[in-house]
């Protein structure tokens, strides 16, 4: 588990609120089996990149030592994905989205944005406001973390993922796995490729009639899906991150305030103070409520666009399957007619009508589970959410309500 | 001559400012073209008036932005006269000039540019070198004159004040005006202010308030002071007929028993609601009229609940009209919400009245500050007895067209805020006022009220972000519930399909709390809050009225000095004729002096009881304010609570 997490000096803070960032990582955990346990114990930030310590502890034979702990980079992970992504034996399951680039522009560019209007505030709100912007890249950053445990957890969770080879390298391998990130020629032949495949994709999907009505609507699932989350997901960003400038207006509008206070003297200032208090603590449930609403409810729903375009790709990959199976069927028709290499055909018909039947049984039991998972996901999220959202309107309540018993008694 | 030389310094400090502020054309032609217009004829007085330190040039001023008007839609003319063109002097001018004349004089104005523009220079250098000499000729002529010249620069001089003020502002605002669109009022400002142009070009004796130069001159002023009516009067046409008495009396009342009056009787209440906001007619020509009720224990009013309908412009004209009278005795005027030319046209553009959401919204934004204003000076107990208030809250009938739609823009407002407040810092830094202790307190005011400004700005601009951040956090609360609402419609699973729908409905009216916290975040606090900026405008000003009061009464006492000292000097040539002249003038000198002290005693008492009570009412006024709004805020959280509640039990049911 996510024990400490490094950075610049900030481990304390850290500490108090590791507990935040466990969302949606621990619905794909399977208790009963403790077999392989991965974890990143500790994440540095070192300028552009970031440094995770992965750690495992297992009871599988295969690996030299019950438990160990190695460094890994972000490309790192990508490049274990694409091992999985491009296994043909795995081509019936969905892949684990790989998680997202660490991206901490948006902060440091709110840093220097708020550098560049310090003239303009006054030392405590500049202090206050770049505290918020701190922890704001500190949760970032612990999303960030969290995202690419849960990577290796629902690998390690998965009862074929968990004995790859790959996977293995990548857990107990200590060196550098010296995985560049991808050369200009090695970007453009990748570009092509998912150009390739997307336009292959949308041919598949203009053109292949599927066999199986279950498919065939599960398709049309997936990508109305796709696309409606995804605007969800765009939305509920907008919304966390406009109640979060709520909470920050509230630090000019208590300050402003106490300083009101100090202008109109004795008549007002006490009166006044208790107000700029309020709104003080007020911000920070504010704050609170867009972090948890960010964790419990965007970041759900942001997995689930990965979780879901993992699914497209499984289905994509299915199609292909049949096109190839039904490209063997004509194949063979043509040797029969022919007459010639009729074996060979009758073989990679054979094949291709084995490899489509796996993947369509395998497809089917896939995503029965990830229909599963997500309706547990969004339960357990959901019910958070709203535990969290009434924790803080009462806290806010009466926070409120305490304010106003005490200016009476004035 | 050492003391007479004091006002000077001063005016033209003022001048200065007024240079560097206002290099507008507009506002330029304004304080040249009465030069040009009137050398000859009134040529001492004139430059009595403009090289008066009391009347910085505005007054004298002031009137010329009218012949533009022509051109400019009528518009400058609109704001001149709402603050500052008195309807006394303006109509009683009316009645001794054929209006015709008037609008003679504007037509040459306009056509003639580039004299005005040559002239400028020629006024100010007249202005100082030879401000000695024409001063005497004119407190002479000014002063001793019956004639019909005289009555009217008297009333005029009544309004200088505001008028002084309201100048600056004029170019500011003179091209918003025109933007704004009371075209049907244009005609009614030509008749009207062409006379005034006249009659403000006359001003002779600005430094002499009214009050003071009133009882003595009783006889020959009283034609002037009657014509006051006419504003009043329904129905003004250029032809103004000076009627209806009535609320000629109110001035003099006033000022006589000021003490009174303001004496608070804690159980007597008015409540004023500005309600039903109905737009009339159609096009540009249209305008808004709202029911103003009223609620009120107050003997002096007929009944004790009415109502009555009033377009926007007479609340503006009542604003004018309370500055006119009250100003000058050091009373804090609650300002008028602002004139907004892109709201009004957007309105009066708008063929559908509930069409436009935005017009909707600035539409109560006006009502609401309408009757937050029509609050406060009800809750004068001084300006709530103004013949005029009482008027504009009781008859029954549509009032005179207020000529002075004061088109007091926002930008124009500000700049003259701004500029009156450097102004008073200035020459208040120079008064060297006998009474120290009165003096110091009034310059800790002035600290306090300026910083109190300064704080309130900044805390009006938090507020302000608070509100729109809130705008946008309910605008997308509420496309985040239609997406979700998207979403649960295509998830397969039902149970979660169902709690999506909830969460969807849940957003949706989260959106609908915060958007009434953002109302409430912006009529509780922002809206308040700018009132409170503007309000602390109306305090400046008063207190620059008592600087200039100061400065009329420290003018006095240096002519009365070159007069003992002209008359020594007659004496000693033993002209014994022009001892008799320099004895007679003297003697009046001291007449002023003594009144202008008394003015000035009168003003100071007056503005410490008025910033006392605006301490007073503030204090309260922020701690409603603040309490009001941490109510809404908990009422907010309250129905976050339900919300949250009834969907908490959805979310169980994901199974």
């Amino acid at each position: 588990m996510l024990e400490i997490a490094r950075l610049d000096g900030m481990e304390e803070v850290l500490h108090s609120e590791t507990n935040g960032t466990k969302s949606g990582r621990s619905d794909t955990v399977d208790l009963n089996d403790n077999s392989l346990q991965v974890d990143i114990s500790d994440a540095l930030s070192e300028r552009e990149k970031v440094k995770f310590t992965v750690h495992t502890k297992t009871t599988l034979a295969d690996y030299a030592k019950p438990e160990f702990s190695v460094v890994r980079q972000h490309e790192e992970f990508i490049w274990l994905h694409d091992r999985f992504e491009e296994n043909e034996d795995y081509a019936g399951y969905i892949i684990p989205p790989p998680p997202p680039r660490p991206d901490f522009d948006a902060s440091r560019e709110k840093l220097q944005k708020l550098g560049e209007g310090e003239g303009s505030m006054t030392k405590e709100e500049f202090n206050k406001m770049k505290q918020e912007l701190e922890a704001e890249y500190l949760a970032t950053f612990k999303k960030t973390v969290a995202m690419h445990e849960v990577f290796l957890t629902r690998l390690a969770q998965h009862s074929v993922f968990r004995t790859d080879h790959n996977f293995k390298v990548f857990l107990e391998y200590e060196q550098d796995l010296s995985v560049r990130t991808k050369n200009k020629k090695e970007k453009v032949e990748g570009l092509f490729k998912s150009f390739n495949k997307s336009t292959d994709e949308l041919l598949l999907a203009a053109t292949q009639k599927d066999v199986d009505d279950y498919f065939e609507k599960e398709k049309g699932f997936l990508l109305e899906y796709h696309t409606a989350i995804k605007d969800t997901t765009t939305k509920a960003d907008k919304m966390t991150q406009a109640h979060k400038s709520v909470a920050d207006s509230y630090i000019k509008l208590s300050t402003g305030l106490s300083q009101l206070g100090t202008i109109e003297g004795p008549r007002l200032e006490k009166f006044i103070n208790k107000v700029a208090d309020t709104f003080e603590k007020a911000r920070k449930v504010e704050g609170r409520v867009s972090s948890d609403e960010d964790l419990k409810l965007s970041d759900t729903l942001r997995y689930y666009v990965r979780d879901g375009s993992a699914a497209k790709d499984l289905l994509y990959r299915r199609l292909r399957c049949l096109a190839n199976y039904e490209q063997a069927n004509k194949n063979l028709d043509r040797a029969r007619a022919k007459n010639k290499d009729v074996h060979a055909a009758e073989l990679a018909q054979q094949n291709a009508c084995e490899k489509f039947e796996l993947i369509t049984n395998k497809a089917k039991e896939e995503l029965v589970d990830f229909k599963g998972r997500r309706v547990a996901a969004f339960r357990k999220n959901l019910i958070e959410l709203a535990e969290l959202e009434l924790k803080h309107a009462k806290a806010q309540a009466q926070l409120l309500k305490n304010c106003l018993q005490a200016l009476q008694e004035e | 001559m050492a003391d007479s030389r004091e006002p000077p310094p001063l005016f033209n400090d003022d001048d200065d400012s007024h240079k560097d502020d206002d290099n507008d054309d507009l506002f330029t032609s304004a304080v040249q073209s009465p030069v040009s217009e009137l050398t000859t004829p009134e040529e001492p007085r004139r430059q009595e008036g403009l090289g008066d330190p009391l009347t910085s040039p505005s007054p004298a001023a002031s009137p010329t932005p009218d012949p533009p008007s022509d051109s400019h839609a009528g518009n400058p003319t609109d704001l001149f006269e709402s603050v500052g063109e008195p309807p006394v002097g303006g109509l009683s001018s009316v009645s001794l000039e054929s209006p015709t004349g008037g609008e003679g004089t504007q037509q040459e104005l306009p056509s003639d540019p580039d004299t005005t523009l040559v002239d400028a220079p020629c006024v100010e250098s007249a202005n100082m070198s030879s401000f000695d000499a024409p001063v005497e000729d004119a407190g002479t002529t000014g002063v001793t004159g019956s004639d019909d010249v005289v009555g009217t620069a008297e009333s005029v001089d009544q309004s200088s004040p505001p008028a002084n003020s309201t100048s600056d502002s004029v170019p500011a605002t003179s091209e918003e005006v025109s933007l704004d669109d009371e075209v049907d009022d244009s005609a009614l400002f030509n008749a009207t202010s062409a006379p005034k142009l006249q009659l403000s070009q006359d001003v002779p004796e600005p430094p002499v308030p009214a009050s003071s130069i009133l009882p003595p001159m009783g006889a020959p002023l009283t034609p002037p002071v009657a014509p006051i009516t006419p504003t009043v009067t329904p129905n003004l046409t250029p032809n103004v007929t000076p009627a209806a008495p009535a609320p000629v009396t109110p001035l003099p009342a006033v000022r006589q028993s000021p003490e009174e009056l303001e004496a608070e009787s804690g159980d007597e209440f008015i409540e004023i609601q500005v309600s039903d906001p109905q737009k009339i007619g159609e096009g540009m020509s249209s305008y808004m009229a709202y029911k103003v009720t009223t609620k009120t224990n107050i003997t002096y009013f007929r009944k004790k609940n009415w109502s009555v309908t009033r377009r926007f412009s007479d609340f503006l004209g009542l604003h004018g009209k309370l500055v006119e009278k009250h100003l000058h005795s050091g009373r804090i005027i609650p300002p008028a919400p602002e004139k907004s030319a892109i709201g009004t046209t957007k309105i009066k553009l708008g063929s559908d009245k509930t069409a436009e959401s935005g017009s909707q919204d600035f539409i109560e934004k006006r009502r609401a500050s309408l009757e937050r204003y029509m609050n406060r000076t009800g809750a004068h107990p001084t300006l709530r007895a103004d013949p005029d208030f009482r008027e504009f809250i009781e008859l029954d009938a549509e009032l005179p067209r207020a000529t002075q739609t004061s088109a007091l823009s926002s930008a124009g407002v500000l700049r003259l805020f701004n500029r009156v407040g450097e102004t008073v810092n200035k020459m208040t830094f120079k008064m060297d006022e006998s009474d120290q202790a009165e003096g110091q307190w009034f310059e800790e005011k002035t600290q306090q009220i300026e910083s109190l400004d300064a704080q309130l700005r900044k805390l009006h601009l938090a507020m302000e972000g608070l509100v729109a951040y809130r705008r946008e956090l309910a605008v997308s609360t509420a496309s985040f519930a239609k997406s979700a609402a998207i979403l649960s419609s295509v998830e397969e699973h039902s149970a979660l399909s169902r709690a999506l729908h909830q969460l969807a409905e849940s957003t949706e009216r989260t959106h609908t709390i915060h958007h009434a916290q953002a109302d409430a975040d912006f009529y509780y606090l922002s809206e308040i809050t700018k009132d409170y900026i503007q309000l602390i405008g109306a305090v400046k000003d008063v207190f620059h009225e008592r600087v200039k009061t100061f400065q009329t009464w420290q003018h006095a006492q240096s002519m009365l000095a070159k007069k003992r000292e002209a008359k020594a000097k007659a004496e000693l040539a033993g002209r014994m004729d022009k001892v008799q002249q320099a004895q007679e003038e003297v003697a009046e000198w001291e007449v002023k002096v003594e009144r202008s002290q008394e003015e000035f005693d009168r003003i100071s008492r007056a503005i410490k009881k008025e910033v006392d009570r605006f301490d007073v009412v503030r204090v309260k006024d922020f701690k409603d304010m603040l309490v009001k709004y941490l109510e809404a805020l908990m009422t907010s959280q309250q129905q976050i609570i339900k919300v949250w509640e009834t969907f908490m039990p959805e979310a169980k049911a994901i199974a």
